[in-house]
């Protein structure tokens, strides 16, 4: 089986990030703020009634902070709407064709109807690389271009 | 058929236990179908170089807060590298901004970025292979690394790259299967 074959088989789930951080439109910038630091995570998704609406991530996280935003404002004023979402059960491949094209390094996992049933992240893909090829990537020495001077033993 | 070495790149010959040039270990490597991945392979084989490393972005390490935000802003990338007297010493990017400046990040748009900054990146040279930056990646958990020669800064390689990387494999694929 070939990773060419995986990636077309495999469903984009096998991805999946494990923790998924959402939030509503009313919450204001300086909770999306922290809920991104407290849980170590990149995005978060906004939701009304499971319905995905936005998405705000560290980049706009950035923005907002050039743009030196108030941060009393409620979230639906930053975030970014209707981001591109990948459909339940679609190949990985395909999220990684988005990814590269549509220059995002998530992507919302949405049912039928815009319902959220999770994301896909860049690192997540990342990981599924090095699951799938481990001989590749585990049998390297921690770090290139060390160089014995001598050979071993006699 | 030469094996080349994972490690340094030296050409072996076929048949070689250990890497002429650094004692690396080449016996996974010569076992008939190592690797069933033409990706992975690819990754084994290719060098950085071919991801065509983009010129950096980087400032001083007394650098203000607030214009390392700004700059990152206005040039769309996700991580500025700080440099000093040529020599790299240090990372900031996004993840660092909503980490470590969070919400009170007002009250320090005036401290040098040294302050906040990933201190010595871990970094590749063109010459290693795709496979170790993925390898890195994974394990460190970033999406940026620096590529010096030397002590010079010569390049930037993102997550992005690599994800173009197999994209276009994955597409060069599908081509020759039809």
């Amino acid at each position: 089986m070939t990773i060419q074959l995986n990636l077309q088989s495999d469903k984009v789930e096998v991805a999946k990030a494990e923790n998924t951080v959402v939030t509503t439109t009313t919450v204001s910038i300086k909770e999306v703020f922290l809920l991104m630091k407290t849980h170590q995570v990149g995005s978060v998704l906004i939701c009304e009634d499971n319905k995905l609406v936005g998405i705000f991530t560290e980049r706009d996280a950035v923005e907002a902070m050039v743009e030196d935003v108030d941060l009393d404002l409620p979230i639906s004023e930053v975030m970014v709407t209707s981001p591109m979402t990948i459909d339940e059960g679609a190949p990985l491949a395909e999220a990684i064709r988005l990814m590269a094209a549509g220059r995002c390094r998530r992507l919302p996992i949405v049912s039928a109807g815009q319902q959220l049933t999770g994301i896909v992240k860049v690192s997540g893909i990342l990981q599924y690389f090095v699951e799938h090829f481990p001989q590749a990537v585990f049998n390297l020495p921690p770090e290139p271009n060390i160089v014995i001077s001598e050979r071993e033993g006699a | 058929m030469a094996i080349i070495c994972p490690s340094c790149c030296h050409e072996n010959i076929d048949g070689a236990d250990t890497c002429e040039n650094c004692q690396h270990s080449l016996t996974g490597l010569k076992r008939p179908g190592h690797s069933q991945s033409p990706i992975g392979n690819a990754m084994i084989r290719d060098r950085i170089a071919s991801l065509d490393p983009r010129r950096p972005i980087a400032v001083p390490s007394d650098t203000s807060v607030a214009k390392v935000l700004q700059m990152m802003q206005e040039k769309g990338v996700g991580s500025m590298l700080i440099v000093d007297d040529g020599k790299l010493i240090g990372i900031f990017s996004e993840r660092d901004a909503v980490m470590r400046l969070g919400p009170d990040f007002g009250s320090y748009g005036n401290r040098p970025i040294s302050e906040f900054m990933t201190s010595s990146p871990d970094t590749l040279t063109m010459e290693n292979k795709v496979i170790f930056a993925v390898h890195k990646m994974a394990l460190g958990g970033y999406r940026h690394i620096p590529i010096v020669s030397g002590a010079d800064l010569v390049g930037l390689v993102s997550i992005r790259d690599i994800l173009r990387y197999t994209s276009d494999k994955l597409t060069a694929m599908d081509t020759a299967a039809e």
